[in-house]
């Protein structure tokens, strides 16, 4: 076994190309037990994978990471032993097997409070970023429900703080979804006068996760603590990627996941200020446990996977930073070395470099995802891309339908190389041309004919 | 307890070697092809650690992870999908 695994790599390395079919099926063969199957709508077989009629030579490559990222390895290795001997409740107090749990959960607190500036006591853990911006926007606002009746947020939030908000308005509660620039981030001046005596909550994402525009933070939370009103920021997608400190950004309240940085899926945390304290009212009735703000048993391995994943974080940002840095230059420029009329979605200056979303002029949006079938990539968020409709992020933007619907959002992260990237590149181009060959209105746009002129005949 | 002197070039590149060889045995390209870079990366970059505290620390953390390593590439190759990544197939072709 030690030596088919030693082989293989070998035989995969160029220079090899007919004996690496036999090496899989020695490996196989030399395996200890046949892994289980992933699911039962899949087919797999060494040569191609079939999923949903559709057939692949092998697994796509993966630019999808505002959507997940894959478990680091180092994540894994510190969670597994609590899923082997170590499996007490953390809240057991009279036994060895919750003494151990609680310790490690303990520690990872302190890891998660550590990469943000905050104290440990400030850290609630959840089962994700969707819960956080529930407890946060619904719970501020419910606890302070006596004297402050409105929210303020913006409307390119995520789905579940705009979905919170709508719950708020049916409540009685007034909201205020502010616009955005051209660029994605929000204008200032309008968040200011958008706040009023009775504003109970400011909410505003770190970074976006479709088109990973970063907001003013520091700005923001300057405005918020000089009108005295509570700042939530989601920052799932921003955690481990940009510095964070929540001191220095007036941040009140904040939406963590673990499942975005290379850590779980299945835990989050919710920053709650204490100084000035900052309360909420609780959604789930329980326990008690997570200091009553969250009840139910803390999930011990997934929370010490997301301790795992900010320590991982914390030291490797400038070297990750750096690196997907690189990449993005690296694709944008392969891009635009061949294809003409690609438009970048949201500001270039204030962006996290490992999301690039770009439109693709005179192309349409699905036939250009499904001719990528090689690349795992998504033209928006994961939680709308079963729907047709275009993304309301890019909307907001002001982003016209037709480039609306063009956009595909290349997802670059720790794991990324640069093959990975030179090969979305050739295939994106090829695709493009392609699409573009057939294309009437390219045809036309290239003789020089304003489409915008054109009066469609109805049919 | 006694500051150690600092690990001799050979017990370094001993480490390194480890390292590429246990970064080959990992099923999943990406980790493979990361394990690989950052090792290399790391070790270039702490190449200069002359002061031996440091050096040592650099040693002892670079032996640690060379042991999660390890045991990842096992768990790995136990769970490894048949189909492999498009960006080792493309050697075949």
């Amino acid at each position: 076994m030690a030596l088919s695994r030693r082989l293989l790599p070998l035989f995969l390395r160029r220079g090899f190309p007919a004996a690496a079919a036999p090496a899989r099926a020695l490996s196989t063969a030399a395996a200890p037990a046949p892994a289980p199957p992933a699911s039962a709508s899949e087919e797999e077989d060494e040569s191609s994978i079939t999923v949903k009629g559709v057939r692949i030579s092998g697994r796509p490559l993966y630019l999808d990471m505002q959507a997940t990222t894959p478990v680091d390895p180092r994540v894994l290795d510190a969670m597994l032993p609590f899923y082997l001997s170590r499996y007490g409740n953390p809240h057991s107090r009279t036994h060895l097997y919750g003494w151990e749990s609680d310790a490690a959960v303990e520690a990872a607190r302190a890891r998660v409070a550590a990469l943000v500036g905050a104290d440990p006591r400030e850290i609630f853990f959840t089962s994700g970023a969707t819960e956080c911006n529930n407890i946060a926007v619904k719970g501020v606002a419910r606890f302070y429900r006596d004297r402050r009746r409105h929210v303020v947020t913006t409307q390119t939030e995520h789905k579940c703080v705009l979905d919170s908000c709508r719950y708020l308005q049916q409540e009685g509660f007034e909201v205020t979804y502010l616009p955005v620039r051209a660029d994605g981030l929000v204008d200032l001046a309008q968040l200011e006068d958008a706040i009023r005596p009775d504003t109970a909550l400011v909410s505003v994402m770190a970074v976006n996760n479709e088109i990973g525009v970063v907001q003013p933070l520091e700005e923001i939370g300057r405005i918020c603590r000089e009108k005295g009103v509570p700042f939530h920021t989601d920052a799932a997608q921003a955690l481990g990627k940009i510095p964070i400190d929540v001191g220095r950004m007036g941040i009140g309240l904040m939406s963590l996941s673990g499942h975005k940085i290379y850590g779980p899926k299945g835990v989050g945390a919710l920053y709650l200020r204490r100084r000035p304290r900052i309360r909420v009212e609780p959604q789930m009735s329980g326990g008690g446990q997570e200091r009553g703000i969250r009840s139910g048993t803390v999930p011990t391995p997934l929370v010490v996977g997301f301790g795992a994943a900010c320590e991982i974080a914390a030291k490797e940002m400038d070297y990750d930073h750096r690196r997907v840095a690189a990449l993005q230059q690296r694709l944008l420029d392969g891009i635009r070395a061949q294809v003409d009329e690609v438009v970048i979605n949201g500001s270039m200056e204030h962006r996290y470099p490992g999301n690039l979303n770009l439109s693709f002029a005179y192309v349409e949006g699905e036939s250009l995802l499904m001719g990528l079938k090689e690349v795992a990539v998504s033209s928006g968020s994961a939680c709308t891309s079963a729907s047709l409709e275009p993304s309301y992020v890019l909307r907001a933007l002001g982003v016209e339908e037709d480039m609306a619907h063009t956009s595909i959002r290349f997802g670059m992260g720790r794991f990324t190389t640069e093959e990975e990237v030179d090969r979305a590149i050739e295939l994106t181009v090829r695709q493009v041309k392609k699409l573009r060959d057939m294309s009437p209105l390219y045809e036309m746009a290239k003789a020089g004919i304003d489409l915008k002129s054109i009066e469609w005949s109805q049919h | 307890m006694a500051a150690a002197a600092a690990p001799t070039r050979a017990e370094v590149l001993s480490l390194f070697r480890s390292f590429l060889r246990t970064a080959k045995q990992f099923s999943d390209y990406n980790i493979r092809e990361y394990t690989r870079r950052r090792a290399a990366d790391a070790f270039r970059e702490n190449r200069a650690l002359g002061d031996p505290p440091a050096a040592n620390a650099a040693f002892a953390e670079g032996k640690k992870q060379l042991e999660v390593a390890k045991r990842q590439a096992v768990v790995y190759s136990l769970y490894a999908p048949k189909a492999k990544s498009v960006m080792e197939l493309q050697v075949q072709q």
